[in-house]
């Protein structure tokens, strides 16, 4: 049994057929082109914006939540409306006992310091945080290692320095177990650290002198007192989770009314993140709906067009089925040429789209953040090449019905 | 006989159904070379179409190399027509874009016969026709009379039991005409059953019978 579709002459005859209406071909095929690469550039270019807004925030915890103490709005126990309290160590033990939710965490002071190194000298933050703030915010260790718990039980003089203060007291020397005066307490140097985000909290990681929290609070002086407390819920919890029974701590603690939300202040990373989510959510939806419409403009040219080769052809599918193609052989020519022009104009409408990200990919790379993800997967184009095949291959069906459904008699007599 | 037509009856629906073939009665022999005449209206196209398997009738019985042509599937009847009829029609109707040899194959690829034999086979008739020259030259390369030989040519290609010829020559002058004419004589000299519809009496004399339709009824004599 002979199969048209696998018949060398039926392929060329579609070849053919489409080379004969050239500017049509051109315009039909362009319209699918066009679809295809719409859709697939709103796809990849979607999944690159999303990439290279969340690139602002990569190694920076997603359910990160901070507690900051503020002045007090309502006047309580003593204490007048609008006077500030401050959280300390203790608060922190307390917390970390009361709150239902919470999976690292870490005190934060921040403050500004004077780094000596021989001549050079320097100007930055000096952050005092726990071992666990790594999991916080993840640093990008160039040497060494982070600050650790140990660090903080022993109150060790030992400091991860800011790549960028790194350069500027050490050049392209390594600073590891050298010592810096910072305010003029001499500190080693156990790690050289960066981060990818640009998100910080107290300060960049790449700009300032990180120390143990218990060091730091000594050297600078502040006793107990901390500067704010960071933590991140586990899977499952929201940071704000935890926000009641941090309140009747500190509330207890600090003689702050129960209702006094002003006096503490927090901080739940977790809500802006659903809504850069739900932004992008929207974006990739709206981006699929309006590739959609580009695609099915495509498809309803294809649909036209075969009509109009099927109304044209009317005569020549008479002659045919006068001497011997069946209804089946028609049906195949029709669709074979409308698969053709909808799978060679999508592929090359899914390449362009392909190169256009990757244009888009090249020129958005950042050295540390690497590439924002203007891409097309494989797959996702498998798929869209698909899609266009299916619908265009249902568009053709209708038209391919009708000329299957042309009686040679009528199609002979319609000259 | 090759054609048995008994009691056929065909009328097209309408406000007005109009009942085009009353009662044929037909029978051709096999070799035979056959003229239809009548006047525009008077049925002889239809009478074509049926004999052809273009068209089903209502009533009666068409029997066609042995075989009841009567409520056939589409595909049945593409069979039929590919295999046992060749069509010769007055404005040729050759495909365009192809060129004449790949018109006279274009029945053979409904055979599901491959590209190099078709080719092969197609180019063997169109020697017959004297047309070998200009087997790759597209029908608007052609003179009327090359295109109706390439026609004729593209009927003979699988060898048909019966030629249906729909005025071969009414689009022709009358020296080309002639030379047509001359084919088909030639080709019945050879066996083929030939059968002509036209309305020249100049082609129904080169016949060998005529018969003659009037009012959707053969004449007597001529049954």
């Amino acid at each position: 049994m002979k199969i048209a579709i696998f018949d060398p002459e039926n392929w060329r005859e579609i070849v053919a057929t489409l080379a004969r209406n050239k500017t049509r071909t051109f315009l039909t095929a362009f319209g699918i082109f066009w679809g295809t690469a719409m859709l697939a550039m709103l796809w990849g270019g979607a999944n690159g914006f999303e990439g290279l807004m969340r690139r602002n925030f990569a190694g920076f915890a997603t359910n990160l939540g901070g507690v900051f103490s503020d002045v007090r709005s309502i006047s309580y126990r003593g204490f007048n409306k609008g006077s500030h309290w401050n959280m300390t160590v203790q608060d922190v033990e307390a917390i970390r006992r009361a709150a239902p939710a919470i999976e690292y965490s870490s005190e934060v002071n921040a403050g500004s310091a004077t780094a000596v190194y021989g001549t050079k000298k320097k100007t930055g933050t000096a952050l005092g945080v726990e071992g666990s703030y790594a999991n916080i915010s993840i640093p990008v260790m160039y040497e060494g290692r982070f600050i650790n718990d140990s660090d903080v039980a022993g109150s060790r003089k030992v400091m991860v320095i800011g790549r960028n203060r790194a350069a500027d007291l050490f050049g392209q020397d390594s600073p590891i177990g050298k010592f810096v005066s910072l305010n003029g307490i001499y500190f080693r140097v156990i790690g050289v650290a960066g981060q990818k985000s640009n998100a910080s909290i107290g300060g960049r990681i790449d700009d300032s002198f990180i120390l143990p929290s218990s060091t730091m609070r000594r050297a600078f002086n502040t006793g107990n007192t901390i500067g704010f407390f960071m933590y991140t819920a586990p899977a499952g919890y929201t940071p704000s989770d935890n926000e009641p029974a941090i309140r009747r701590v500190l509330s207890a603690n600090h003689a702050i009314h129960p209702d006094d939300e002003r006096a503490v202040s927090f901080m739940d990373i977790s809500e802006n993140f659903r809504m850069v989510d739900n932004l992008f959510l929207g974006i990739t939806i709206l981006a699929f709906f309006v590739g959609l419409g580009s695609l099915m403009a495509g498809v309803i040219g294809v649909g036209n067009i075969m009509w109009i080769i099927v109304k044209e052809r009317t005569h020549e599918f008479g002659i045919r089925r006068a001497i011997g193609a069946k209804p089946a052989d028609i049906t195949v020519q029709v669709l074979s040429e409308s698969i053709l022009l909808t799978l060679v104009a999508g592929t090359a409408g899914v390449c362009f789209a392909a190169l256009v990200l990757g244009i888009a990919d090249t020129l958005t790379i950042s050295p540390t953040l690497g590439k924002a993800g203007f891409e097309l997967h494989f797959v996702t184009a498998i798929g869209i090449v698909a899609t266009f095949f299916v619908l265009g291959s249902a568009a053709g069906t209708l038209p391919a019905v009708k000329a299957m459904q042309i009686k040679p008699i009528e199609a002979i007599r319609d000259k | 006989m090759i054609i048995t037509l008994r009691n056929i009856n065909k009328t097209y629906p309408g406000a007005v159904p109009l009942h085009v073939l009353k009662d044929i009665n037909l029978d051709i022999e096999r070799g035979e070379l056959v003229s239809i005449m009548g006047a525009s209206g008077s049925g002889k196209s239809t009478l074509l179409n049926i004999l052809g398997i273009l068209d089903n009738y209502d009533s009666g019985e068409y029997i066609l190399d042995g075989k009841l042509i009567k409520d056939l599937g589409e595909n049945r009847a593409a069979e039929l027509r590919n295999r046992l009829i060749g069509f010769v029609f007055q404005s040729f109707n050759l495909i365009s874009y192809k060129n004449a040899l790949e018109n006279v194959a274009l029945p053979l690829f409904y055979q599901g016969i491959g590209r190099r034999r078709r080719n092969a086979l197609a180019m063997e008739q169109l020697e017959r026709m004297g047309l070998a020259d200009r087997a790759h030259h597209l029908p608007g390369e052609l003179s009327g009379g090359q295109k109706q030989r390439v026609a004729i040519a593209r009927a003979l290609v699988t060898n048909p039991a019966i030629i249906l010829a729909d005025e071969p020559t009414g689009a022709l002058d009358s020296h080309t005409s002639k030379e047509v004419m001359e084919v088909f004589r030639q080709l019945n000299a050879d066996g083929m059953t030939v059968v002509i519809v036209t309305h020249d009496p100049g082609v129904g004399e080169s016949t060998n019978r005529i018969i003659r339709i009037v009012d959707g009824q053969i004449t007597p004599q001529n049954a």
